[in-house]
């Protein structure tokens, strides 16, 4: 119980300057959570209706009945390409449509045959393609079961909590007795269940009040829930986003997890409250296998865990062991949504790469970035002014900093009237924009979606006479506070409303705007300061669809129409950069996002691992947090801490809040500022790798910052592990993020592996617990002995002032001398790498011999780029190294061998990066 | 000290162009003439820091062989390295290796982009004719701004002893009247003797006439400025003052907190020095004669005050008390009163005070460059609003520019003839090469 009490008591006193919780619901507060959570697991009510089963090549189709109100729900089955199984469940005869969410899948999955190996009055087994998968459909009670061999994969209603509100009129207040005829005059079934059904009315089903706000709810309650047993398995990640520990906790003694898109102000830490984002994705894994789910639902969620094991001690569970009376371990979850139908995919691995893969299969990968956005980002709530930016520009030049973007927050606009400028104190923003491009960098513009209501503003104009904006409950347009104070909300959902949004992007709509400028998407969850729980009301309406239905996904829509349209303002040339605060299953397709308004605290900085590990899980790599912390001032112990974590984070910008002193990182004295400067100097050498890894990401689903799980997949060390990850396979990192540390404890995985420290190429054997002294200079980063990691060593002052530079080949031998890794270049920013305008080839050592081969043979471009240098660490002595280059011709290269480190370095090979060669070790 | 004569500038053309025909063009790229001896071609060539024999070839071949970056002087290949832009015409400087064939011109003369896509033009010859343009015109300013500061300096001598003549002359008239109130006191002393014995002797007669301070009152105040510590509160100055004037009137709030208007200890110290006077000597002060009196003593004070100020070595900085210059930024209208405040004021009219005078950023070290106001308006977040003061050189005294760096953090440029300092002298183009 300490722990606990010591959380409980950090908790408290986090209260008194956090989040104010009382403006959000809790599980309690919110009816339909409320409602469902009500209901305990037991004998389930439904009942499969074996008489109506229909299998096709595609799907099988099932009508399940609900023996207490006799309403009639129709199951589909589906078996999909990639070892998938969908299961979607609706009404069987919904009183009007149900919201399924469009445009997160990018395809109609394709699918792979069914067939029924057996059937009874008890059930039906079904094949699920090649491998020796079933699924069993039990009838009374109805459940699913998902078969490997004669293991259960995973169980779908196997605690009976499968409960679907029905659409239903209204009893009290029953205003049109047409309706009422009509719904007599229909047929037995529905007559029958309106009979049968002795429903209570209870509260909040028709009308619902949180703090001063009321929500309509015209349609009743229609919320639905479905639970899931993965036999074997204690651990379970995902559903980000939250402000919580990589592995998920068991929600039985608070709330569950909720999935509802919020501004939330303050956010506190380790709790299950929602926050920007929703991925509706949970992985579960174990030392034999990794599965997920993907529950595609846009409405409040909420996920309640459970697990057997989850309250025994490490002693109670050895005990267990020795007296071979161990019940299974077994993780239960269930997902309760506000409205829309229940469609999951069961991903069923049976690795985590297989289940990225089935995942990006459906919702599509990583896109992938410019080059310079992986570089470093200055930002601040706000930069002044033009001469603000051209002397904070000119500051990184003076102090010989790297970057790539300045950030500009909302102060930059007219009046927060964006896509405008201020005439004052952005008076020319080209002349601006052509500054930073005459050094090679770029700038970000924020544009938010709630818009100014102002008939003088062009923007809101445009979409209040084309109908744009989403609707309130009586039909007139949606209105509510945000920056810019009354304000509307384009309704994103809309694909029309998006084509117009991009069109706005065009450089002749755009003005001031140039072809280095690029756009941030903050406060699209959406944010309204006088809406309930700071957003949208839930009666809001998208079309056909209220806000309750299309929630989670409206910031998904906002992201996606921003990046279309710098997309098409260069003619579909130019790849786009946009940040976004929200996101939904899909996001990754649009850009990077965020972690939202931390603060400049140790465990905020902390925090950041996990957050962006379960983004990486569930397909969006593309994340960072705010370096320094946006709320708040932090020491400039702290700020360096996270500039040297932030760095080896995929998206790596600093913010901060318009209310703290100034922090450009040569503000804290020149120590400071050197120990800065180092750690972005370390980010750009490897930004090689980090472009590889998001094209691999791009390609395969893959994250590209991971869980150690991910990779060492047997060992039960690196399940819960959330203070390290890994970046790609090759690279661990184990960054500072205690106050006054003089050292950490990284655990290296892998019995097989060892692992060299980058700085000193110390060798380290894996499967330890290692304890590094830590200086404030120190960032524990060790390179994999395997691996080949390309770097570019001419740190310049932006990523693209480097494009051509020469790479230095970082090749750790492991234990048996062998080394691989990939190398990766284009353009940097068109989409001519889909036209396999790349250089992708694999290097490889073994046998002392290094080679570079092509990976992509029908691959077209050209590069200046040479390799300057090869360190082979880890490697012996050689007599001499031969280099031979496709030609033919060999000669002799110079070499120096650090004996005390194992280290050769090659002097100037001087090949073409681009081309065939071998080096050859004597 | 004077612009370089144009057969001057001919003369290192010539110099330059008979150094750059002589030697290896690659092996001297990125060098100065100073470090020449380090490069002289040899077999081999040792590191600056001599941590390393190479092969003289390996000098500036692009990779990078020496810890300190000193064999690559004319490439990007070492992480540390320096680069030597001649930029004849113009100032020579160093840039970083880093910026060598990086696709921006960094030097003038286009050296440093030798080998990239970068087509820079050399614009040394118009820099450093903007340069000179510039450096005279500095240098003008400079000199009519030290000219000026002279004058100022002249003025702020003689202002600093009118000022001191000013309170010596008070110090003066106190004595003055220090010696003629004991005067009066002792003729009162006699006189209550004598009315005594008067009264005693004719039981009831007329009487002698009620003791008159009126103007004379001063010098006892005055003697007081310079009096005994107390210490004394609003309460207590009614307190003590009522019961005087209670036939006549009640002092007023208003009155009593003139009394009481300046901040300090010291103020209450001498104050009550007044008041313990007055009663001690005459009972039927009035309270006009009070305000007179409180008055003369706050003129004092002020006085006092101004002159503790640190106006600089000579004074220089006086003449700017009691001055206010304006700016108007975007919406704002800042005022800045030097030695007293400094206030924002909204075209919506709102008036917001940035900061009271606090002290000289660096006063230990005699530097009279910035100025710190604090203790302004409260921020929203905590804290109150405070403006760093940046003096420049300038002909004329005038609030250059406004700057709110951090929220509620302002700085401004403040340009004055005092500012300037011989030791800022430009040393004008150099053309080292």
């Amino acid at each position: 119980m300490a722990p606990v009490l010591v959380l409980w008591l950090a908790m408290c006193l986090g209260a008194t300057w956090a989040v104010d919780r009382g403006n959000f619901k809790t599980c309690d507060q919110s009816a339909f959570c409320k409602r469902q959570r009500a209901l305990k697991p037991g004998d389930s009510p439904y009942r499969a209706l074996l008489e109506t089963m229909e299998l096709t090549n595609t799907r099988l189709t099932l009508q399940l009945i609900n023996d207490n109100n006799k309403v009639r729900l129709l199951l589909e089955l589906y078996r999909l390409q990639g070892n998938i199984t969908r299961v979607k469940i609706n009404e069987l005869k919904p009183l009007k449509p149900r919201y399924e969410v469009p445009d997160v899948l990018i395809r109609d999955p394709p699918t792979e045959p069914l067939s029924v190996l057996s059937q009874d009055e008890s059930g039906v087994v079904l094949s699920l393609g090649a491998e020796s998968q079933r699924v069993i459909v039990s009838v009374r009670p109805f459940r699913l079961d998902i078969m490997e061999g004669h293991d259960v994969l995973m169980s779908l209603n196997s605690r009976g909590l499968l409960a679907f509100e029905h659409l239903r009129m209204r009893k009290d207040t029953r205003a049109d007795p047409e309706a009422e005829k009509k719904e007599e005059a229909d047929s037995a079934d529905q007559a029958e269940a309106t009979k049968e059904e002795e429903e209570k009315a209870e509260e909040g089903m028709w009308e619902e009040t949180f703090k001063s706000h009321s929500d309509s709810k015209p349609n009743g309650p229609s919320s639905i829930s479905l639970d899931f047993s993965f036999p074997g398995v204690e651990h379970v990640y995902g559903i980000p986003e939250h402000a919580d520990d990589l592995k998920l906790k068991t929600t039985d003694n608070g709330d569950p997890y909720r999935l509802f898109n919020l501004d939330v102000f303050q956010y506190e830490l380790y709790n299950p409250m929602a926050l920007y984002g929703a991925v509706p994705v949970m992985l579960a894994h174990n030392a034999q296998r990794t599965t997920g789910i993907f529950w595609l639902n846009a409405a409040e969620t909420w996920v309640d865990i459970s697990s057997n094991t989850a309250g025994k001690t490490v002693f109670g569970k050895m005990l267990d062991y020795v007296q071979g009376s161990s019940e299974i371990p077994q993780t239960d979850v269930r997902w309760i949504s506000e409205s829309g139908i229940i469609d999951v995919f069961i991903m069923l691995g049976p690795t985590p790469k297989h289940v990225f893969s089935q995942y990006a299969s459906l919702t599509g990968t990583q896109s992938f970035p410019p080059l310079a956005s992986l570089g470093y980002h200055q930002c601040r709530w706000n930069y002044n002014d033009q001469e603000d930016v051209r002397s904070v520009d000119a500051g990184f030049d003076e102090y010989d900093i790297p970057y790539d973007f300045i950030w500009l927050d909302i102060e930059h606009t007219d009046g927060k009237r964006y896509f405008t400028w201020d005439p004052h104190k952005f008076a020319t923003p080209k002349e601006m924009l052509q500054g930073l491009l005459d050094k090679k960098r770029k700038m970000v513009a924020i544009v938010d979606p709630h818009i100014k209501i102002d008939s003088n503003y062009k923007i809101h104009n445009e979409i209040r006479s084309r109908g744009f904006y989403v609707k309130n409950k009586d039909g007139g347009d949606y209105e509510g506070w945000c920056w810019p104070g009354n304000a509307g909300y384009p309704d994103f959902t809309r694909a029309d409303m998006r084509a117009w949004w991009a069109s706005m992007f065009a450089y002749d709509q755009y003005e001031g705007s140039m072809e280095n400028l690029y756009t941030w998407n903050d406060m699209n969850e959406p944010s309204v300061f006088n809406g309930p729980e700071v957003t949208m009301h839930k009666d809001a309406v998208h079309g056909d669809w209220e806000n309750r239905d299309v929630h989670n996904i409206y910031g998904l829509y906002v992201q996606m129409a921003t990046a279309e349209g710098l997309v098409q303002r260069s003619g579909g040339v130019e790849r786009p950069f946009v940040l976004t605060r929200a996101f939904f299953a899909g996001s990754q397709r649009y850009g990077a996002v965020w972690t939202g308004d931390n603060a400049a605290e140790w465990d905020h900085l902390k925090i950041s691992i996990p957050m962006c590990l379960s983004l990486g899980l569930v397909g969006i790599s593309f994340c960072g947090a705010d370096v320094g912390g946006f709320f708040k001032s932090p020491t400039p112990e702290l700020l360096v801490r996270w500039y040297q974590t932030g760095a080896y984070q995929p998206f790596f910008r600093a913010h901060a809040h318009l209310d703290t002193p100034r922090r450009e990182p040569w503000l804290f004295g020149p120590e400071n500022t050197a120990l800065i400067r180092e750690a972005i100097r370390q980010r750009y050498t490897f930004l090689p790798y980090w472009y590889q890894q998001f094209y691999h990401a791009y390609r395969t689903g893959e994250p590209v910052m991971r869980p150690l799980w991910v990779e060492y997949t047997q060992d039960p060390a690196t399940f819960a592990v959330d203070d390290e990850f890994l970046i790609g396979q090759n690279l661990l990192v184990h960054p500072v993020t205690e106050e006054g540390a003089r050292g950490v404890t990284a655990y290296l995985p892998g019995k097989e592996e060892v692992w060299f420290d980058i700085h000193t190429f110390q060798k380290h054997n894996g499967a330890q617990n290692l304890y590094i002294p830590v200086t404030m200079s120190s960032i524990p980063v060790f390179q994999r002995g395997g691996s080949i990691i390309p770097r570019k060593m001419r740190v310049r002052r932006s990523s693209s002032c480097m494009e051509h530079d020469p790479y230095t080949l970082y090749a750790a031998l492991n234990a048996r001398g062998v080394a691989e890794g990939e190398l990766y270049m284009d353009d940097g920013h068109t989409f001519n790498y889909e036209k396999k305008e790349f250089i992708h080839r694999r290097l490889s050592f073994s046998n002392n011999v290094l080679s570079s081969v092509n990976l992509v043979p029908d691959s077209h471009f050209t590069t200046n780029s040479w390799i300057e240098r090869i360190v082979l660490i880890g490697s012996s002595k050689p007599a001499k190294v031969t280099l031979k280059t496709a030609d033919g011709i060999e000669s002799q290269l110079e070499f120096d061998f650090d004996a005390s480190m194992s280290v050769v370095t090659v002097r100037k090979p001087g090949m073409n990066a681009g081309a065939d060669w071998t080096v050859t070790l004597e | 000290n004077k612009m370089l004569s144009s057969e001057m500038w001919i003369h290192i053309l010539a110099i330059a162009l008979f150094c750059c025909g002589s030697a290896d063009s690659r092996k001297v790229r990125g060098i100065s003439s100073s470090y020449k001896r380090f490069y002289r071609e040899k077999k081999s060539f040792l590191c600056i820091d001599g941590s390393k024999l190479i092969p003289f070839e390996q000098v500036n071949d692009d990779y990078c062989d020496c810890a300190d970056g000193s064999d690559e002087p004319g490439t990007s290949a070492c992480p540390h390295g320096r680069f030597y832009c001649t930029n004849l015409g113009f100032r020579p400087h160093y840039i970083p290796s880093s910026r060598v064939n990086d696709g921006i011109c960094d030097c003038c003369d286009a050296s440093d982009e030798y080998n990239s896509h970068a087509r820079c033009q050399n614009t040394c010859w118009n820099l450093g004719q903007r340069e000179r343009a510039y450096v005279e015109g500095q240098m003008r300013t400079l000199d009519e701004g030290l000219r000026l500061k002279q004058q100022l300096i002249e003025e702020g001598v003689l202002l600093w002893r009118e000022k001191q003549a000013q309170l010596r002359e008070l110090q003066q008239v106190a004595e003055d009247l220090q010696i003629k109130l004991e005067e009066h006191r002792r003729k009162k002393r006699e006189a209550d003797r004598f009315k005594e014995q008067t009264l005693r002797a004719l039981k009831g007669g007329d009487g002698g006439k009620s003791f008159h301070l009126k103007n004379k009152t001063l010098g006892g105040i005055l003697i007081c400025l310079f009096c005994n510590p107390y210490s004394i509160s609003l309460d207590e100055v009614k307190a003590e003052v009522v019961p005087v004037h209670d036939e006549e009137r009640h002092l007023g709030d208003d009155e009593a907190m003139v009394l009481t208007t300046t901040e300090s200890a010291k103020t209450n110290r001498t104050l009550t020095c007044v008041l313990a006077h007055l009663l001690n000597t005459n009972k039927k002060f009035t309270v006009q004669g009070i305000k007179k009196v409180s008055f003369c003593w706050v003129l004092i004070c002020d006085l006092q005050k101004k002159l503790a100020i640190d106006y600089g070595t000579d004074w220089e900085f006086l003449f700017l008390n009691g001055q206010c210059y304006k700016l108007k930024v975007y919406e704002y209208m800042y005022t800045l009163c030097p030695f007293n405040h400094i206030t924002q004021k909204s075209t919506a009219g709102t008036e917001v005070s940035l900061g009271l005078w606090g002290m000289w950023a660096e006063p230990a070290k005699n530097r009279y460059n910035q100025m710190i106001y604090e203790n302004g308006e409260p921020c929203w977040q905590g804290g109150s609003r405070s403006t760093t003061v940046t003096l420049t050189c300038g002909t004329e005294t005038a609030l250059r520019s406004v700057k709110e760096p951090s929220k509620c953090q302002y700085i401004m440029d403040f340009q004055t003839p005092v500012a300037c300092q011989p030791v800022l002298k430009q040393r004008g183009v150099h053309s080292e090469l």
